[in-house]
């Protein structure tokens, strides 16, 4: 127990410092609640969202699952901090009530309680020395490494985030270290060794047995407790805030109001009907729904969505890590005057990202998936071009061509409506109107339409559903663009004029039938199966791969013969915003099983092409995204790139080094099956 | 300064044209109509010079069909801050157009009028010089570069060969070329605005101008479709199928 003065002097401290932590965090609440409502349920099914945050932190899945020695490491930290909040708790009770109230003595878990202190701070110290080892050592490239043109805050630029990590690195080895020491010390004082304590003994043998070491209890337990109330006031600003913040925001993913989850592929939808707005998207902080202002401050700064961006991995200016950083460090230097009432004082624009890291963005969703603790950046920076693009038509002057002719002739070429159906002259594709008893509606999509590419794969694939009888109807000349492109390109309005006029469309030409649509084109499919819903349009979606797929299974078409080397590029509004990863796979893998790039599956490395890129140069950088995609497909000595996407398929097939002699052909799954169509007839003699 | 800018509606660039099986004009059912190109990029310099502090105000006008107020509606999205619209269903051509545009221009007073240098339906290139003829102002067609300063207006024409540059004195009329500048992207609130802009209505009738076609239209046909080509194996034969088949060696 402590003397009374060091008792009345921790009283006054604690309250001083309990003050300043709650005004920063009320700061904190006041910053957050200022943003605008959510389209999507963040707190419906509260269980669900419990249970999940609370499986994913004690898991700690989301970091172990992408960089598993530090997640080990972490773990260690997060194991032992968890477990310390009960022992800081039982120390205070030692500390300030006389001895008859010690909670733990006598018990029987007495001597287990001892046992996890003592292992798990130990546990913790080697996981603080090994991240201070990482950081400040080793120098871990992955941790700070921004290219040189991106945006950053003064005072990140300074070394902002190394300051506040050794802080943080420090608060917890002392404290932690402090609290080996007070026990230690207090078998030094008592004179006894303690089995179940084994590094505190050891502590005990180092300093030596006498009952005067009691004063090592009362240093260890001033800095081992009193440091938390020194650090408290800060931890609300510090990246530590995370261990409160986190653990909420992984509960906090978006769901439609009947409680199902919204995948990535979704974005929240703009209301048009108010024609008194000026404002649409972001251009101030406070604009920002609230899950994106909390977003600075779940945000970890461990720059794993910085790692996996196309765009920062080929040199360019967008890092989305440095997107939340640089919320966080604005909001910590504002929050004061904001919960006064005052207006946030510069545009988003401003001191969070470049015009060239907003256009350079592919939307490829990689950011969103990696992130350990739910921060969604990619939303961010789509509520930003909506304001580029809306409120102030300030946007890459190649895009004006695509939206116009999305405009004016319903696909981004500017072709004409009335040649939609051109890709179909030679092969037979009945529209609703011709086969009104179709099962399956194909939806072919502008590519498939007007691209010379990918009109190839509009072609096999109906050769495909022919041979499989596959009774099928396409919307002909009536179909437009899905308004993809204009959306992820922020043009919001344009992308719901659009999708009015298809869903509206299609639901005449489905009525309450259930019929499947099938698109051959992932951005159309995810258009089709996220976004649409949001425009009154529910259909049962499937990519064409799927069908084939299950064309193959039915024994509808023949297994595949192919004996050339294939590689599978994983398109993002495929395989990461929808989650099909195996149906293409399953078509693949012949004579020989496919070959798996590096990056694969929910890591794939995206080709380029989207968020309206294929419509724009290429922002600056020192490489194209494309090429270092195609350098690794190539690497992997495969014959032919197999891809599930007519842009991925055009992207990659123009990359520098497709054009060299030897490098492998990129071709659509569906290219590939009608190829394995005409092998299978020539070598049963039908063909 | 005012400037006024007519400006047609036409059927979209990126739309097929279709002929009407009789032959008695170009089938409009269900066919996108927007601005004609060369106007929006009038309606663009005028608000760049509005921009500029050197226009006060910019009045867009059309004539024909309600449906023009669609259009007009799009240019006030642009910036502009008025719409005319000349209400008429007579077919109108250039002459008679100029006509009716003078009658404005004596109503509204401009210093300068941009026009489109034609229109990409009838291609006439005329109404533009037309008017200036009947008003009897300078004028500066395919204008690639306008300056104006001190009254006077200096304008870059694209000409067969190289760039001619002249100076009007103002009021005049100007056609503007391709190259003069690129249309801006019409913001929301901006869209929003427009609605609220003033656009009148008048009727020909209203307007002391005769519009009476001179010109009588006979018959529209499509251009006879192109054969497809066909691949041949040498130039052997070539050769032996120009001299042949084509009759042209």
């Amino acid at each position: 127990m402590l003397t009374l003065p060091e008792k009345l002097l921790f009283i006054i401290f604690a309250i001083l410092s309990i003050y300043l932590t709650y005004i920063g965090f009320s700061q904190i609440i006041v910053a957050v609640r200022k943003g605008q409502p959510e389209y999507y349920s963040r707190s419906n099914r509260l269980f669900e969202r419990i249970r999940e945050a609370f499986v994913r932190t004690i898991g700690q899945t989301p970091v172990l699952k992408s960089r598993p020695l530090v997640g080990v490491f972490h773990s260690f930290i997060f194991y032992g901090f968890t477990f310390y909040l009960l022992v800081n708790l039982i120390d205070l009770i030692e500390g300030l009530l006389p001895p008859s109230f010690a909670p733990l003595s006598g018990s029987p878990i007495s001597s287990w309680f001892r046992l996890g202190s003592d292992v798990l701070g130990f546990l913790v110290l080697v996981g603080v020395i090994f991240f201070v080892w990482r950081r400040f050592v080793s120098r871990d490239t992955k941790l700070e490494r921004f290219n040189d043109s991106v945006l950053l805050q003064a005072e990140v630029r300074a070394g902002g985030i190394r300051m506040d990590s050794l802080i943080v690195a420090g608060f917890i080895f002392f404290h932690v270290g402090f609290r080996l020491f007070e026990a230690g010390s207090l078998l030094a004082a008592e004179g006894r060794l303690d089995p179940w304590q084994p590094v505190a003994t050891l502590i005990a043998r180092v300093v030596g047995f006498g009952p005067d070491r009691i004063i090592g209890w009362h240093i260890g337990w001033w800095l081992s407790l009193g440091l938390i109330l020194l650090f408290l006031p800060y931890f609300v600003r510090s990246k530590h805030i995370h261990i409160f913040v986190a653990p909420i925001r992984l509960g906090l993913g978006r769901r439609a109001a009947t409680g199902e989850k919204i995948g990535s592929g979704a974005l929240d939808p703009l209301n048009f009907e108010d024609e008194n707005v000026e404002q649409f998207g972001v251009a101030k902080l406070e604009q920002l729904r609230w899950s994106q202002v909390l977003d600075a401050y779940a945000c970890i700064q461990c720059n794993r969505c910085t790692n996996v961006c196309p765009a920062h991995e080929t040199g360019k200016a967008l890092a989305p890590s440095a997107i939340e950083i640089n919320k966080r460090y604005e909001l910590n230097s504002i929050r004061a005057t904001l919960a006064k009432g005052a207006e946030s004082p510069r545009p988003v624009m401003e001191f969070a990202l470049s015009e060239s890291a907003l256009w350079a963005c592919t939307t490829c969703g990689a950011c969103v998936g990696i992130c350990p603790v739910g921060c969604e950046p990619l939303i961010d920076i789509v509520d930003l071009r909506r304001d580029a693009v809306m409120t102030k038509a300030q946007f890459p002057q190649d895009l004006n061509s695509a939206f116009r002719n999305l405009e004016r002739a319903g696909n981004p070429w500017g072709l004409a409506q009335d040649n939609r159906k051109d890709w179909a002259k030679e092969i037979a594709a009945p529209t609703v109107e011709e086969n009104p008893d179709f099962d399956v509606l194909y939806w072919v999509g502008c590519a498939g339409a007007y691209d010379p590419s990918a009109q190839k794969i509009a072609r096999a694939f109906t050769e495909i559903l022919h041979h499989a009888k596959v009774r099928f109807a396409i919307l002909g000349n009536s179909e437009k663009c899905t308004g993809d492109l204009a959306r992820r390109a922020g043009n919001e309005y344009l992308y719901q004029n659009l999708g009015a006029e298809n869903v509206q469309i299609l639901n005449a030409a489905l009525g309450n039938r259930d019929k499947r649509v099938v698109a051959t084109c992932p951005h159309c499919f995810n258009a089709l199966a996220n976004d649409y819903p949001q425009l009154g349009g529910k259909y049962r979606v499937m990519h064409h791969t799927q069908l084939i797929s299950e064309l193959v299974s039915d024994n509808r078409l023949p297994e595949l013969i192919l004996d050339e080397n294939i590689t599978y590029h994983d398109p993002c509004y495929l395989g990461r915003h929808n989650g099909i990863y195996d149906a293409p796979r399953q078509v693949l893998n012949g004579p020989k099983r496919i070959i798996e790039m590096q990056r694969s599956r929910e890591n794939s490395f995206c080709c380029g092409a989207g968020g309206a890129q294929f419509w724009k140069e290429e922002e600056p950088g020192n490489t194209r995204v494309t090429e270092n995609r195609f350098q690794e497909a190539q690497a992997t000595g495969a014959q032919v790139i197999a891809a599930g996407c007519p842009f991925c398929k055009s992207m990659l097939s123009s990359s520098e080094s497709a054009g060299e002699t030897g490098a492998p052909l990129v071709l659509d799954v569906a290219e590939l099956v009608a190829e394995n169509l005409r092998r299978v007839k020539s070598k049963l003699g039908i063909g | 300064m005012k400037i006024l800018v007519p400006i047609k509606r036409v059927v979209d660039y990126t739309v097929k044209v279709r002929v009407k099986p009789d032959g008695s004009g170009v089938d409009l059912n269900n066919v996108k109509m927007s601005m004609n190109p060369f106007d929006e990029i009038g309606v663009e310099e005028a608000i760049r010079l509005k921009e500029r502090g050197i226009a006060s105000e910019v009045v867009v006008v059309s004539l024909g069909s309600g449906a023009c107020q669609e259009t007009i509606r799009t240019a006030l999205a642009m910036g502009a801050d008025r719409g005319v619209l000349v209400e008429t269903d007579l077919e109108l051509q250039p002459l008679g157009i100029a006509r009716l545009l003078k009658a404005l221009v004596l109503k509204e007073q401009p210093q300068l009028v941009i026009l489109g240098k034609q229109a990409i339906d009838d291609d006439s290139n005329q109404t533009g010089q037309m008017l200036a003829g009947l008003l009897n102002w300078p004028q500066g067609t395919f204008a690639s570069k306008l300056e104006i300063a001190d009254g006077r207006a200096t304008v870059t024409r694209e000409v067969d060969g190289g760039l001619e540059t002249l100076e009007l004195p103002l009021p005049a009329v100007i056609t503007t070329d391709l190259r003069l500048n690129e249309p801006r992207y019409t913001t929301l609130p901006n869209i929003m605005k427009a609605k609220r802009r003033p656009l009148d209505v008048l009727q020909v009738a209203d307007l002391p101008a005769e519009a009476v076609p001179s010109i009588k239209t006979l018959k529209v046909q499509p251009p006879q479709p192109r054969k497809p080509g066909i691949r041949v194996s040498s130039v052997e034969e070539l050769v032996r199928k120009l001299r042949e088949e084509a009759k042209v060696i």
